[in-house]
Formats: C-alpha cells, sequence, structure tokens
C-alpha cells in the first residue's frame, strides 16, 4: 500500500495540511517541536485508527479547536492507476464518537478497519523493547502476529478472558477458604486449547523472522557480531497441561495464574549474553532496526503488500556508517513508501543524491509546510 | 434535561433504568401515560405489581411457572427423561419455538463466571443433580451459549457426572453453519468448527 494525499484539519499543531507524498522515499526536516512527529502520527492514525504516542483522541485536537480531521488517499503499490484511490478519514469531535470512513462509508467497528493498511514503525522510545519488560517485546510480536491471523487474535483474546475468570476464582476460592478442582480444571482445558495454539503460532513467525532478521543485521552492522533472537516459552519443556498441574498449589497461594504463555519472553542475545545488558546503544538500535524491517518483511509476505515504512528521528545514535546501511536497504526494491524524519535535512540528501534514488524533501515549520 | 415537576422528573427517572429506555424514550412514556384515563394507569401499576409478586418458579425446572410446577413439566405428553439445560428462560422460549421438542427443562440461572461472582453455588446445579439422582433422567442436552463460560459450564457438570459415577447421556447442541445463509458471510471461528465436526451425507 501507499499514502498518496494526506489532509490534515486542526490536527495537532497542523491548523490545516495538503500534502501529495512521493511513491517511494520522502523525507520531512524541521526543528524540533517542527511537527515532524505529529505528520507521522496522522499516517498511523489512518492505518490504526488511533495515535501511536497517546490514548486519548482529544489531546490530538489543536489548541482551542473542538475538533480534528484526518484523511488520506491510499492504493495498492501493485495498482498504477490513481484512479483506484481508497479514501479513508478519521474525523473525532468532542464529546463524540470518533468517526472512521471508508470511501465515505462509515465503519459501524472500528476494529474492522485495523489492518487495511499494514505500517511499521521505528521511532526512538523502540529501545524499551530492549530495555523494558518481557511485556514490550510480547505486545511487539503479538500485534504483528494479530495483523495477519485472525486465529490469532481470536485465540489470544480467548486466553485472556479465560486467565482473568480463573484467577477471580482462584481470589474467589482463598477468600471463602474452598477449592474445587473441577471448576479450576474447566479453565485449565480453556487455557491449554488456547495456549497451545498461540505456543505454535509463535513458534512459526520466529522461524519465518530470523533468517530476514539475520540477513538485516548482518547488512547493518557489517556482519561482525554474532546476534541471536530466541522465543523462550514455559512450554519449551514441558506440556500445557504439566504446566499447570506443576504450579497448582502456587497458584492457589498466589491467588492468580502464575505459569503459563502470558509470561512468555522474547530473547535477544548479542555474542551469547543479553543484548539489554552487553549491547552498545548503537547495537541495540541496529538489532531493532533489523527486527523491525523484519516485521515489515514478514507483513508484506503475509498480507501481499507493501507496509508503509516510517523511520522516526532514527539518526540518533547511529553511526553514519550504519545510516547509509540502512537507506540502501529502505531505498531497494524490497521496500516500498518510506517516510524519513529528521532534524539535518543536509545530511539526510547528500546521502540519498549519492543513491540515485528518487526521493521528495518536505520542509516543516511550525505545523505549515514551507 | 430539566421538569417543571418533580413527579414527573421521578417518573422519567424512574422509566430510565429499564433496560433500552434512554431519558427521551423515558418522557415520551410518562407523558403518555399522562394522558390516559386514570383507571388504566391503575390497572398498568398493579399488572406490574402482581407479576412482580406472584410469579414462581417451577420447582422442578425452576422455570417461570404461575403454579408449583410449570406447564410444561406438567404435561403428560412430555418425555420426561430428555432434559435440555439452558441459561434462562428466553432460551426455554426460542427452543419451544422450533416445536420440535418433546423434552423438558432444566433452567441453571446463568453460567459460572467468577468475573461477575457467579459460582456453582448460585446456579441450579444442585438441584439438576437432585433431579438426575432421583433417576428419571437418561439424557443431558447442553443447550448452553457457545462462549468460554458456558463451554466451562457444561465442562463442569459433566465433570461432576463422572465423579458421582450418574449415568447419563451428556449431549451438546450442534455448532456450525446456520441455515439459510450464504458460506462466504460465515466466520471463520465458526466454519472452522463446521469443517472440523463435518457430518455424512444423509
Amino acid at each position: 500500500m501507499r499514502i498518496e494525499k494526506l489532509n490534515l484539519a486542526n490536527f495537532k499543531n497542523y491548523p490545516e495540511l495538503m500534502v501529495d507524498f512521493n511513491k517511494g522515499i520522502n523525507i520531512i526536516t524541521g526543528l524540533n517541536g517542527a511537527g515532524k512527529t505529529n505528520l507521522l502520527d496522522a499516517i498511523y492514525y489512518l492505518c490504526f485508527t488511533k495515535s501511536y504516542y497517546q490514548n486519548s483522541d482529544s489531546q490530538n485536537i489543536l489548541h482551542e479547536n473542538n475538533y480534528f480531521r484526518v484523511e488520506g488517499a491510499f492504493c495498492k503499490d501493485t495498482d498504477p492507476d490513481a484512479a483506484q484511490n481508497t479514501a479513508i478519514s478519521v474525523a473525532f469531535m468532542k464529546g463524540k464518537k470518533k468517526q472512521v470512513d471508508k470511501n465515505k462509508v462509515v465503519y459501524d467497528k472500528i476494529s474492522d478497519h485495523i489492518g487495511f493498511c499494514p505500517l511499521v514503525l521505528i521511532e526512538p522510545d523502540d529501545v524499551q523493547i530492549i530495555k523494558g519488560g518481557s511485556k514490550e517485546r510480547r505486545k511487539l510480536m503479538d500485534t504483528a502476529l494479530s495483523q495477519v491471523d485472525r486465529e490469532y487474535l481470536l485465540a489470544y483474546m480467548k486466553y485472556e478472558r479465560t486467565r482473568s475468570q480463573r484467577n477471580a476464582l482462584l481470589k474467589q476460592f482463598a477468600e471463602r477458604r474452598t477449592f474445587d478442582e473441577n471448576l479450576i480444571l474447566g479453565y485449565d482445558q480453556q487455557l491449554i486449547s488456547s495456549g497451545n495454539l498461540i505456543y505454535e503460532k509463535r513458534k512459526t513467525i520466529l522461524a519465518a523472522l530470523n533468517p530476514i532478521f539475520l540477513d538485516f543485521y548482518e547488512i547493518l552492522s557489517g556482519g561482525k557480531e554474532k546476534v541471536e533472537f530466541h522465543y523462550n516459552s514455559v512450554l519449551n519443556d514441558l506440556s500445557f497441561e504439566e504446566c499447570l498441574l506443576k504450579n497448582r498449589e502456587k497458584d492457589r497461594i498466589m491467588q492468580r495464574t502464575t505459569a503459563g504463555i502470558h509470561g512468555d519472553d522474547w530473547a535477544f542475545e548479542i555474542k551469547d549474553h543479553p543484548l539489554k545488558k552487553l549491547g552498545s546503544q548503537g547495537q541495540q538500535k541496529s538489532f531493532l532496526i533489523a527486527l523491525k524491517l523484519a516485521l515489515h518483511q514478514y507483513l508484506k509476505k503475509e498480507r501481499n503488500t507493501n507496509p508503509l515504512l516510517l523511520l522516526d528521528d532514527i539518526f540518533d545514535k547511529l553511526d553514519v556508517e550504519r545510516i547509509e546501511m540502512l537507506l540502501k536497504l529502505v531505498t531497494g526494491e524490497d521496500f516500498g513508501q518510506v517516510f524519513i524524519t529528521d532534524t539535518d535535512g543536509e545530511r539526510l540528501e547528500s546521502l540519498l543524491v549519492n543513491r540515485k534514488t528518487d526521493y521528495q524533501h518536505f520542509k516543516i515549520n511550525s505545523g505549515k509546510l514551507l | 434535561m430539566e421538569f417543571p415537576s418533580k413527579l414527573i422528573s421521578d417518573s422519567v427517572e424512574v422509566f430510565s433504568k429499564l433496560p433500552g429506555i434512554g431519558k427521551k424514550t423515558a418522557l415520551r412514556l410518562v407523558l403518555h401515560l399522562l394522558n390516559q384515563p386514570i383507571e388504566d394507569v391503575r390497572d398498568f401499576g398493579q399488572t406490574i405489581i402482581r407479576m412482580r409478586e406472584s410469579i414462581k418458579y417451577c420447582k422442578k425446572c425452576h422455570n417461570i411457572s404461575d403454579g408449583e410446577v410449570c406447564s410444561i413439566c406438567s404435561n403428560r405428553s412430555r418425555q420426561k427423561q430428555l432434559v435440555c439445560v439452558v441459561e434462562t428462560l428466553r432460551d426455554v422460549l426460542a427452543i419451544e419455538n422450533t416445536q420440535n421438542y418433546r423434552g423438558i427443562y432444566h433452567v441453571l440461572g446463568g453460567v459460572i463466571s467468577p468475573l461477575e461472582g457467579v459460582g456453582p453455588e448460585k446456579l441450579q446445579i444442585s438441584s439438576l443433580f437432585e433431579r438426575i439422582q432421583s433417576g428419571e433422567i437418561t439424557e443431558l442436552i447442553m443447550a448452553l451459549s457457545p462462549t468460554m463460560e458456558g463451554d466451562t459450564t457444561v465442562f463442569y457438570i459433566n465433570k461432576k457426572l463422572q465423579e458421582e459415577q450418574l449415568d447419563v447421556k451428556v449431549t451438546m447442541l450442534a455448532r456450525g453453519v446456520s441455515f439459510g445463509g450464504e458460506l462466504q458471510y460465515v466466520d471463520e471461528v465458526t466454519l472452522s468448527r463446521a469443517l472440523a465436526t463435518r457430518l455424512p451425507y444423509e
């Protein structure tokens, strides 16, 4: 997919904006606070119907206004005919329900829109995926799987629902000093059936991602360091049934489901050590970028269309060599439309001129296109 | 909304507590009642009070009933060995509407859901076991919602039957593609389940 036009009204620091994008590389430059990230967030809004950065819709309205609107014209990148555009619009007015429409037809359920256009965003805060808890890493992979596999999403929702029921039950048992094995078993077998499916699908995505990831990391780092990416699951060593049985007493004491695929983690290693501890900031960044680019390729294959690639301020903490490698990758034929933001336009342009790539440069200052 | 009369605003308040009724509809209903003859309104109120005060639950199946035993349980032509286990009265009505069921019912009053504080003790599960122990029942048809909670409740009842070594056949409603629908509009979960539990062609 690619986005051809973007119109904004009262969105964040943009009173109004109309812009036509290049079908390949788009670079967006401006000073801090000019609105570079906000422009990427508007594109994110059209794909996911919400902001990447904050949960509240009303926070995205330009100061002293009471609504915002984001409109975009999308087209399949395999389809050269611009007349086949799909118009997406997201509008929000204070005190009203957010409205999302596709070719002027309003969605009954906003969530039905998600997945219309796949998107991968790489931004400075991503480093939390490495430095933060396992929840961040699970979220990254679960989001990717949910975007391509509805069965995964449904199993995941069922698993989470079962887990909250089971936890509520354990709490009641403790309060009333009772225990009913038959009741616990009822939840266990539901956790097992949805949990096993989640486990198998996570192993599948690992197998699909790993070779692409290793290739990208090698290109980005110049191929000197050995990196690995694993899926650490309680189910690697024992069956879910055994796992639940083994932890039953502990669950009763803790009054919650202590073990299961909800606690699994994705391990990132460099030279056989955790990346979190041993990796330099540059190495961590390269690892993340390689992983996200691999996710881009995975989504592309599964969805049979190029996801949009948004690179927000990634030049922070990467050396020129790695940046050149990254630009070489994303301007290649494996990637579709790309958006890159940076404070320094000249640096970026000089690197792109060398690559003889077709690109367009948008200069921004305080919510206006210069 | 501000009303010139407290009597009106109290009535609107009461009506808007009903499911599916907002403030505007409540006002419409109140104004309608205001225009009716007083006898009709008195009759309306008393009917509802009478309903709430005198309604009984069948002591056998716990369905709503006017007497001690409901009309379905006391119907001699019903097969007493076949019991359909449902959540609520509404499910009884739905199955009765098929006009194809000749057995009797057992109304659980819901499904097990610890999050809402509903355990087996809050449902008519022990009374179901008493009925089974009295010996007449040979088959239980589990007609609960196809949700995680419904499935857990079926699992629980079945497990307890095994534990108490009660010899009853347990069956479940078939799950799959509905009649008259187009295959392309069936959701993937239902369709994959229907494929997995496909039937020989008759």
